[in-house]
Parts: structure tokens; sequence; C-alpha cells
């Protein structure tokens, strides 16, 4: 494959750069995209640095059309994705939904915004809900939770690579302060790190007589009949469930003998991180739960995490009111630990919320 | 070094996200950690600008903080919004060539600092410096880069301007060393120390 980055290097950009660097060096062929805030940058780095490799940007009319436009260019065979945020993500559900529908390697990059409507142009984590179950299907994606910039390169180079694997729309779950602020990381080329890019291919107009010389390419979003729909749906679900170990990521500190087990995901996890070792140096005992991949959730990982440590109660934080804290009691229900929440909506958390939290809880 | 936070804060256009880029830009060559978040409203032009900036040693967690160990304003409305981000270990700066009503200051600082910068830019050297003297000030407060890795910053961002203007150089350096040195004395000297 093309060189982008050479050999691999620090960097010191923001997380919008950070996005169009891992896309290009992922190999990316096009982006489609709409501008809207705080994800305008991706477009931007990537229409400055796209010719130089010879990749290709379409500004389409709209959030629908950039969507839809990805999921046409896949289909033939090109390695596409889209940069969105807020009201542009309520908007792309249809196409998401088509990709869900169709089985289509959909890449899209998502940097929260404040919400509902408009909200703010700046930051939360109000999107989980949307990213992960949007749509009028069953929540069939992959979605990854970045809180670094070194991750946003990783899983946005990951990304691709489950999109062409599984064939489920993938995304990159960021935020505002994720996309506006610069902090250092590495670059490199996926093959550098002997990570083997997925080659794309057209799934559709492929070569041959259809019946003689290979199936035929039943890529549909209707169906005449609701039991064809049934089996369908019935099959992507059996598939996903199937491949949920494969997928699964999470990360867990010193909950070995936590008496409260702080879960957050996204930015949030950093203070959560840093609020676990203050609260080990007053003698707190806390640990630290984040999964990494929203969809599919690390169930068993949470629940075992939690019967191991024998922790008294589960703390929740996260910048909505509660999109997270839903996602968790529908992964683990049975679990009688009891959880309470820190939920500042739209809004950034530090460690010393965190802390004041645990303090007034335990 | 421990972590070290800083809040600059000041009108749309008075060039406050644009020193804190260079501050941000050299520390990182000092292979610093170092995190730098513009807050951004829906505004493009007019309002208050805030620049969040921290630096450490070691790997920083949230980008946003409470409170600053530095917060500079450059304008009364800019006083009034970052008023919150002082404590008790604050130093909370700010441009005293206007005057600024009592009521506006933060009710908790370390120290309240006044420094002429706008006056001192108009009047000594040029008012599009303005902004590089409150960045010479940043650094003179909190040592978080050195004089040299910050002139190499500013060198960097604005090549270009030098190139066509290499009278420009001398004038942004000496804007870097007049904010510098007005900002140390006042610590030292305790002038236009308040509260």
């Amino acid at each position: 494959m093309q060189s982008t980055i050479g050999e691999s290097k620090k960097a010191f950009m923001t997380g919008n750069e950070t996005v169009t660097w891992a896309a290009l060096a992922a190999g990316a062929e096009v982006m489609f995209g709409y501008p809207i805030t705080p994800q305008n940058e991706v477009m931007h780095y990537w229409t400055r640095l796209a010719p130089k490799f010879g990749r290709e940007f379409l500004q389409t009319e709209d959030e629908i059309s950039a969507g839809f436009t990805v999921c046409g260019a896949v289909q033939a065979g090109k390695k596409a994705f889209t940069a969105t945020a807020g009201p542009g993500n309520v908007l792309m559900q249809e196409p998401f939904g088509m990709a869900e529908a169709m089985r289509l390697p959909l890449v899209a990059v998502i940097q929260q915004r404040g919400g509902p409507s408009s909200g703010t142009v700046v930051y939360s984590q109000q999107e989980v809900t949307l990213t992960t179950y949007g749509g009028n299907g069953e929540g069939n994606r992959i979605v990854y939770s970045t809180a670094t910039h070194q991750e946003i390169f990783d899983y946005v180079i990951k990304g691709f690579n489950s999109a062409w694997k599984y064939r489920f729309p993938t995304f990159i779950l960021g935020d505002g302060y994720q996309a506006k602020m610069r902090e250092p990381l590495t670059i490199y080329e996926p093959q550098e790190r002997g990570i083997e890019m997925v080659t794309p291919y057209p799934l559709i107009g492929k070569a041959g007589h259809i019946g003689a010389d290979r199936e035929v390419q039943h890529l549909c979003n209707i169906y005449s009949l609701e039991e064809e729909l049934y089996d369908v749906v019935m099959q992507h679900a059996a598939e996903y469930e199937r491949i949920i170990p494969e997928l699964v990521e999470y990360e867990q500190k010193e909950c070995d003998d936590a008496e409260i087990i702080i879960v957050s995901h996204g930015v949030v996890s950093r203070a959560a991180d840093d609020a676990v070792k203050l609260l080990r140096d007053q003698g707190i005992k806390a640990g630290y739960f984040r999964p990494i991949t929203l969809r599919p959730f690390p169930e068993q990982q949470l629940r075992d995490t939690i019967a191991k440590s024998g922790a008294k109660k589960m703390l929740v934080a996260e910048s909505a009111y509660g999109q997270l804290f839903r996602l968790i009691r529908q992964e683990i229900y049975g679990e009688t630990i009891p959880i309470e929440t820190l939920l500042m909506p739209g809004v950034g958390i530090i460690d010393y919320d965190i802390m004041t939290k645990v303090k007034s809880i335990l | 070094m421990s972590l070290i936070k800083i809040a600059l804060a000041g009108e749309g256009g008075q060039g406050v996200q644009a020193i804190a880029e260079i501050m941000a830009e050299a520390a990182y060559n000092q292979n610093m950690q170092t995190i730098y978040i513009p807050n951004f409203g829906l505004e493009q032009r007019g309002g208050v600008s805030i620049a969040f900036l921290q630096f450490s040693d070691r790997r920083i967690g949230a980008p946003k903080f409470n409170k600053a160990d530095v917060v500079i304003a450059l304008s009364e409305r800019a006083i009034g919004r970052t008023a919150g981000y002082s404590d008790e270990n604050t130093i909370f700066m700010y441009d005293n060539s206007y005057p600024v009503p009592e009521a506006e200051f933060p009710e908790k600082a370390k120290k309240i600092v006044g420094l002429p910068a706008i006056e001192t830019a108009n009047n000594k050297l040029h008012p599009r410096v303005f902004n590089i003297i409150i960045m010479g000030a940043a650094i003179g407060l909190t040592k978080v880069v050195s004089f040299e890795a910050a002139k190499e910053a500013l060198v960097h961002k604005l090549a270009y301007k030098f190139e066509k203007d290499p009278e420009l150089r001398e004038l942004n350096f000496k804007a870097l060393q007049i904010g510098k040195e007005m900002a140390e004395a006042s610590l030292q000297e305790g002038v236009g120390v308040r509260g």
C-alpha cells in the first residue's frame, strides 16, 4: 500500500487531524462529508492532505447524502468513510441503518457535541444511545469509544479493518474535547507495526455469470415478505453474536480488591483513572473499569470484575444523563451490586468531581 | 514538574488562542506532556474566547479543569468569565490598562496582578504585539517553557509573517521579553498587586 506517514513519528496535533492521518494510513480512498462542529477539521485536513496521496473527497448536500454516498462507495469496493456530530449523527442514522441491513463496511467518526438538537458545539457523551442503537434496526454495529489521541489513531485504523472483515458498520466515538484539543501521540504506518490492512473488495458487479460462476450478491434493504426479513435479521443477529468475543475490548485497573468500581468511557475515563489513583493514595480502595467497545459491550468482563472484586458499589460517571448507565444496566441485568451515578450532561468531568462523589457514597 | 494549569481568556480577535497554541507547541518541543483545548462558542467572532492549557512531565488526565494555577484575563468580560477558575492557589492576572469594577474580580486568589499590556503595546511597541506581551507574561509567571523554546515556537508559528516583514521578528521578541520582565517584576516587587 502507498506510504503516507513513512517512519513512525511523534506528533502534536488535534484529534480531528489525528483522524485524518489515521484514515490516510489505513488506506481510506474517499471521504464523504458535510460540515458540522466539532468535526469540521476532519474534512478540512482531509481536503488538504488527500490530493497529495491520490485520495478523494466529496462534500454532499447534507448528512443523509454523505452517509448514503459512503454506502455506495463501499459497494463499489472503495474504502470510504465519513465524520459527523450531533444533529448530523441523527440524520445519518438512515444510511447507517442501510449499512446494517446490507452489511456494508461503512466507517464513521463521531465527535459528540451537546444535545438535544443543536445543543452546544462543544462537548458531550450524549450520542452513546444514538451511535450504539440508533436507527430502526437491532444495533448491529461496532462502536469504539476512544480516550486519547493515540487511541483515536489506533482505533481508526482498527475500525477500517473491523468494518471490512466483519461487514458491520463501524464507529469511532470521540467527542468535541478530543476533536479540538492538542496532545502528543505517535503516528505510524500500520504495516510497520505488523498490522495487516484488509484489502477492500467490490460487493457488487463481480465477474462471472450468476448461478454458473458465482452466487448472487443479494444486498437488500427491503423485503416483500415479513418472513424474508425475519430470516435475514435473525441471521445477522446470530452472526453479530458469534463475533462478539473477537471484538470486545475493555480496560480494567485496581479492581481485584476494590470496594467501589468506577465505570466510565471515552475521555471521562482519563479523569476516572486519575481519581482511582488519588483515592488509593488516600486509602480508599477504588477500581477502574472502562468499556472500549460500547457495542459489543464487555458484558461478561464487567460481570466477572464485579464478582472477583466483591465490590460494595459501582459508580457510573458520564457526560450524559444516563446513556452509559442504561447500557450497563441492560448488559449486566441480574447483578445486585448497587449502582450510583455521576451524570453531567454536556460538561466535562474531572478527577475532583469523581473523588467527591465517591467519598459522598462510601 | 508537576501539573500546571493555565486559563487564558480574552475577546475574540485578541489572539488568545494563537498564543496558547504557541506555548503548547513550545512545551511539546521540550518533550513535555501538554494539552491545549480551546473553549469555542457558537460565535465566530466576538464573545469571550478561553484557552485551557495543561503542562506536566507526566500523562495528563481530563482536558479541562475547575481551578487554574494561573488565570490571565484580557478584558472586563473575560475577567467575569474566568473568575470561577480562581481559588486561593491561583495567580489571577488582568490587563490594568483600563479600569475594572471591583465586583468583577474573583473572590479568591493567591494574588491578583495587574499588567498594563495594552498600554505598553500601544505606547512602546505596536498594538499588534499585545498578545505576545501576554505570552511573555504567562511564561514569566509560570516558567512552563524556557524563553528560548518560546522564541523558537514563535518563529515557527509566524515564519511567513517574519519573511514578509523582518522588523516584526525583533518587535515580537521585544514584546515577549517585556511581558516576561513585567510579570516577574510584579511577582517580586508587588507592583500592581492587589488582594
